[in-house]
């Protein structure tokens, strides 16, 4: 009686927590569901990318008469001409550093020169983090012989306050000059000319000829990194001194002593990169490809892409790209899949004539080439270019390469492109002055299918999302396994005189965890570990990426061997794999969930392996299933176990893209030296996320999996 | 059950923490929001004691915001920089001291829980339950959480004065719970001093010194008592039985108030002489207190406030003003009269409470409830979610300083990425205290089974 008495008062456990429970319950149906649901909808994403659209109303593109006329032309032409005769008898980059600013100087605007020095490699895979502008410059000083020169002119503007700048750049290899970059070169001037004599500029405009002879992205993000860190020193004498020490190559003259001083505009509001290609593709129409994946997944602002897309297209006539996986467009089983889509989409669209989802195949497979691509450049987080300098200070950049269907020496066609692509550039700098803000409007998180079609965050997060919805639901299912059974069964007859002793012996068992966190603690201090070894690696003097690799393996595993002598290895303590693999379960989706943060295409395409790899492990030696399942399952855990090992996947990523299967250790030293150098976070998301979820997983398949029946045989 | 190897794990804390300070180079843990707050940056500390050398007041311009013993404590500190080290070393190095100080109180603060624990559970008869059980000494478990607790390592590292002000807190009640009033005394004048808040743990240190140490619910005793008494049991074994039941002692409870209102003065009179010359007392009480209370300062914080102030029109500001600073006086009743058996419990859950509605939270007050949360190891063993709270605070202070890149320094996420994770942050130590406590009620509810059965 006491008993039913205590069972009507017993309230019955929430919906919400019913809910869990039979989430949990089904765990594994659940699983299979999502994920599939996510693979599906990351295919799915080429046609739900919706057109661009202009959100800033201030920018207004198109709306004044371009001012770029033949005129300006000619006087590219003539600045091409003069470039030229320098060019061909100048010994190092000086001369035509000094013809720049000569030509500067006669349109009457100011005009600077910036040295710097090649960037060196260093380890830093945090700088991301810990705020890049922070770094002094590096100012050369008289010992060193080789040094680029950047050349600066700025043109104030007569309407503004000097306030805000916008920044064109076209970068050119003084070392070996070629008429392609010397036509940007003249391009940029011819702008710049024009602007230099506009009324109704309301930014200063800010025109960099980049020195790229150690790379367009060095120049650039060496003459931000002083633009954007002034040096204070109280005696200017030894400043001029010191970090001028090379004073002949100025040849003293006087006019000229006024550009060592580093002049500097406003805020930048946008930069727009432009060079012309080399490669001239012979097609109708000369064409601009748009690149603006910046470090780690970081784009500028979309309304920056809008207007150059509206102005090239609709205006100017060019034809716009982005670039794009070209092996997937003439691939097979994309066009079957987008068959498929096609079929079910024109099937969908007669049930609701609202839901457009049949677009063309050829338009899904460029589309999917093109996101393919977009999604590629921003989960390496290495940018695409120079324009990448300019996002760590949060300047919206974009770089554009003109590909003229022309050769060069035709003069008739050169300055039909000069006035185009003036008119384009001067439409661009026109808009962005008309900007009362900061880009703010439109999207910053977005991938790109087309150049007028955008993927923003909202939709992309869909596939990612349902990835991740199994993880918490089988974490808990793993963890609270017991617990979760007692909740539905047994929850009344806690309060019989007999569960007592039950109560007693389960006391501790909510913390049981604690043993799996600890080898979860010890594998991430390994990984962490592991990730800083290179430093150390790189320090040593000639060698070889074999080597390193080899050194950096051989020490993981020395480092491995001794934090489990100083910890205790994972089996001595026995945890019980369930609580292993919820463990894992539970870092990876915080470790997803941080990535998605910070690079989501990494996390997205990390998401692919790790999801899988961590939901199906499952001990070698555990029982209680089928042959067949069994056998599928162990065949599965192997194969994505393999996969997930950091090298192998790269090696097979190589044999994919390359056909070359003849694995090199060396070639992995290479891909994450090129990954830390430019401080990718995808080298991060490597050893603190994958390479952790990696080894545990391995622990989990060999788990010995016999502790749970010695514990039942204890109880019993 | 003694923890094996204590001693060096305590010692390896405290000597990761020199390694930090002394050859960590400058980790920018100073500047980082969940480290330190206006009240208790060393950087504004040191800026109070350079304003008060040039004879002006500490608190002119909005700069300091902290007590002026601090200033004169610490502030000939800030001044000195050794080359090779970063600004405030010698300071942090204080702190490594406090932080193991308070490490230690709190070791000994959870011996004497458990020695009134084994006391009262024998009263009861129920050490054959007491040994079937994981029964891990809590004092050394709490010491060892505080002193490996990573927020507590940051916060000691980091140049904020929060070390200060939790070895406060941990000294009243230590200071409590061994019925030492001159100590409780002192730390609590101290510790509101410091941060005004622990004002209202004068409700646990009252029932620590008039009630003792925590106690299963006094009913139990009684139940015990009538029970024995129906079954003939020797009338002097009854009696021994019901001394468990601790009658509530005034003398040290008047004793505590006595020094209570002594130390008063005495932080009162020390502070004006500070102050002397440079604003007076009134000038400290609106610039310390008074800033707390008003939330003057909105830069981001871990806190839910900074936000729902910024938002919040001008004219309902005072009006929600009191709301919030009333809502942590509104739970202090209740808690109270359910948790009046274990003020020690209650203490903890005061703290967890204000870490959460304070003004300018930091990683530092939670360090210190975790800490205090160890104390309780026993009766909490099968408190509920802890994985998900365990792994929820780590994603949660991973997420804290990614989101609050991404809003200053990339510039692609807004004042709402942070806020989420503040949000998050507060919902995970809200399902800590309600189950800490409904664990310890279930906990209490056991006992009564086991005494009853």
């Amino acid at each position: 009686m006491k008993s039913l008495a205590k069972q009507d008062t017993q309230p019955r456990p929430r919906l919400i927590v019913r809910l869990g429970v039979f989430l949990a319950s089904h765990h594994i149906l659940f699983s299979v569901i999502c994920c599939s649901a996510g693979i599906i909808a990351l295919f799915l994403l080429p046609s739900l990318a919706k057109n661009t659209y202009l959100s800033e109303n201030a920018l207004i593109p198109g709306s004044a008469n371009p001012l770029f006329s033949t005129e300006d032309g000619i006087e590219a032409n003539r600045f091409m001409k003069g470039i030229e005769a320098v060019a061909g008898d100048s010994i190092g980059g000086i001369d035509m550093a000094n013809f720049i600013a000569q030509q500067i100087e006669d349109l009457g605007a100011e005009v600077c020169y910036h040295k710097f020095l090649p960037h060196s490699k260093h380890f830093h895979p945090l700088k991301f983090f810990t705020s890049m502008t922070n770094d002094m410059a590096i100012q050369p000083n008289g010992s060193d012989i080789n040094f680029g020169i950047n050349t600066i002119g700025i043109v104030r503007a007569p309407r503004g306050d000097g306030k805000e700048a916008i920044v064109l750049v076209t970068p050119y290899n003084s070392q070996r000059v070629q008429s392609n970059e010397l036509l940007s070169l003249a391009l940029g001037f011819s702008v710049f000319s024009l602007l230099s004599r506009a009324a109704w500029l309301s930014k200063d405009v800010v025109w960099l000829s980049a020195d790229s002879q150690f790379g367009e992205y060095a120049a650039v993000s060496a003459w931000l990194n002083q633009y954007h860190n002034p040096v204070f020193l109280s005696h200017t004498v030894t400043l001029d001194t010191k970090m001028y020490g090379a004073n002949h190559i100025y040849d003293g003259s006087s006019e000229n002593k006024g550009f060592k001083t580093f002049k500097r505009a406003g805020t930048m509001a946008a930069a727009l990169i432009f060079k012309i290609g080399e490669t001239r593709r012979y097609g109708d129409r000369d064409s601009v490809m748009m690149y603006a994946e910046a470090s780690n997944g970081q784009m500028p602002n979309l309304d920056l892409l809008n207007v150059i897309h509206y102005l090239a297209v609709h205006r100017q006539g060019f034809r716009v790209n982005v670039a794009a996986f070209s092996s997937l467009l003439s691939s097979a089983w994309l066009r079957v899949i987008a068959e498929i889509f096609h079929t079910l989409g024109s099937v969908l669209r007669k049930i609701n004539p609202d839901w457009k989802l049949d677009i063309v195949v050829p338009d899904y497979v460029e589309g999917a080439a093109n996101l393919a691509n977009s999604i590629y450049n921003q989960a390496l987080g290495v940018p695409t270019g120079s324009h990448g300098a300019f996002r760590d200070y949060q300047v919206d950049a974009v770089s554009l390469e003109f590909s003229p269907t022309f050769h060069v020496k035709n003069e008739n066609a050169k300055s039909l492109f000069l006035l185009r692509g003036g008119r384009l550039i001067e439409g661009v700098v026109r808009s962005v002055n008309n900007l009362l803000e900061k880009f703010h409007q439109s999207f910053f998180l977005y991938f790109l299918t087309a150049p007028s079609k955008f993927i923003s965050v909202g939709v992309y997060m869909i596939p990612f999302a349902l990835l991740l919805a199994p993880l918490p639901i089988v974490a808990a299912a793993l963890a609270d396994g017991r617990n979760m059974e007692k909740t539905v069964d047994e929850l009344i007859d806690d309060n019989k005189a007999d569960g007592i002793t039950d109560i007693l012996q389960s006391k501790g068992g909510s913390w049981k965890w604690l043993q799996a966190a600890k080898v979860l603690f010890v594998i991430q201090l390994w990984a962490v570990l592991v990730s800083l070894i290179p430093y150390y690696i790189t320090q040593i003097p000639d060698s070889t990426p074999l080597q390193s690799a080899l050194i950096w393996i051989v020490l993981s595993v020395v480092i491995l061997i001794a934090l489990y002598v100083i910890f205790g290895s994972p089996y001595s303590a026995g945890v019980e794999w369930k609580l292993l693999k919820a463990t894992m379960i539970t870092s990876i989706s915080i470790g997803l969930g941080l990535m998605s943060i910070i690079n989501f295409a990494t996390a997205q395409l990390g998401a692919l392996i790790v999801i899988p790899m961590s939901l199906f492990s499952r001990p070698l030696k555990a029982s209680g299933m089928s042959f067949l399942p069994r056998a599928v399952l162990l065949a599965s855990n192997v194969a994505i176990a393999v996969l997930g090992f950091p090298p192998a996947m790269l090696l097979i990523m190589k044999g994919l893209s390359k056909g070359s299967w003849i694995g090199d250790i060396g070639d992995f030293w290479v891909w994450m030296e090129f990954l830390w150098e430019w401080s990718s976070a995808t080298y991060l998301y490597i050893f603190l996320v994958h390479l952790p979820c990696w080894l545990l997983c391995i622990h989990v398949l060999l788990h010995p999996c016999h502790q749970p029946a010695e514990a039942k045989m204890k109880q019993e | 059950m003694a923890i094996r190897h204590y001693w060096p794990t305590a010692a390896a804390a405290v000597g990761f923490r020199l390694v930090l300070v002394l050859f960590g180079g400058d980790l920018h843990l100073a500047s980082r929001p969940e480290v330190s707050t206006p009240l208790t940056s060393l950087r504004r500390l040191a800026e109070g004691y350079w304003l008060k050398q040039a004879s002006m007041s500490p608190y002119s311009g909005s700069m300091y915001h902290g007590s002026p013993l601090l200033l004169s404590v610490l502030g000939p500190l800030t001044n000195s920089r050794p080359d090779g080290h970063h600004a405030h070393v010698y300071s942090s190095l204080i702190f490594v001291a406090v932080d193991f100080l308070a490490a230690m109180l709190i070791r000994a603060t959870g011996q004497k829980l458990q020695m009134a624990r084994n006391r009262s559970l024998k009263s009861l008869d129920l050490t054959k339950a007491l040994n079937n059980t994981a029964n891990v000494s809590a004092g050394d478990v709490a010491s060892l959480i505080y002193l490996w607790n990573p927020w507590a390592i940051v916060t000691c590292v980091g140049s904020c004065t929060s070390p200060i002000e939790n070895l406060m807190v941990v000294t009243m009640i230590y200071g409590a719970c061994s019925r030492l009033a001159p100590l409780a005394a002192f730390g609590y004048v101290m510790a509101t001093h410091l941060s005004l808040y622990p004002a209202i743990l004068i409700v646990p240190v009252i029932l620590l010194l008039g009630y003792g140490p925590d106690a299963p619910p006094p009913k139990l005793f009684l139940l015990k008592g009538s029970s024995a008494s129906k079954s003939d049991v020797p009338d002097n074994d009854k009696t021994g039985r019901l001394r468990g039941v601790q009658q509530f002692s005034w003398k040290p409870v008047l004793h505590f108030l006595f020094w209570l209102f002594i130390w008063t003065c005495y932080v009162l009179l020390l502070s004006s002489v500070v102050l002397k010359e440079v604003g007076g007392l009134h000038d400290m009480f609106e610039k310390t207190y008074g800033f707390i209370l008003t939330v003057k300062d909105l830069s981001p914080n871990i806190g839910v406030l900074w936000y729902f102030f910024a938002e919040v029109f001008d004219f309902f500001r005072s009006f929600f003003l009191i709301v919030f600073n009333m809502n942590i006086i509104f739970m202090v009743l209740p808690l109270a009269i359910r948790l009046k058996h274990r003020p020690c419990f209650l203490a903890f859950v005061y703290t967890a409470i204000v870490a959460i509605l304070k003004s300018y939270p930091s990683a530092g007050d939670s360090a210190l409830y975790l800490g205090l949360l160890g104390l309780f190891a026993n009766e909490l063993a099968e408190m509920q979610f802890t994985f998900f709270l365990f792994f929820g605070y780590i994603g949660v202070s991973l997420l804290s300083p990614v989101m609050h890149n991404l809003w200053i320094w990339r510039g692609t996420g807004n004042a709402n990425f942070y806020f989420a994770t503040g949000l998050a942050y507060t919902c995970l130590q809200t399902v800590l205290i309600v189950e800490s406590v409904s664990s310890m009620i279930k906990h209490d509810r056991k006992l009564r089974l086991l005494v009853t059965s």
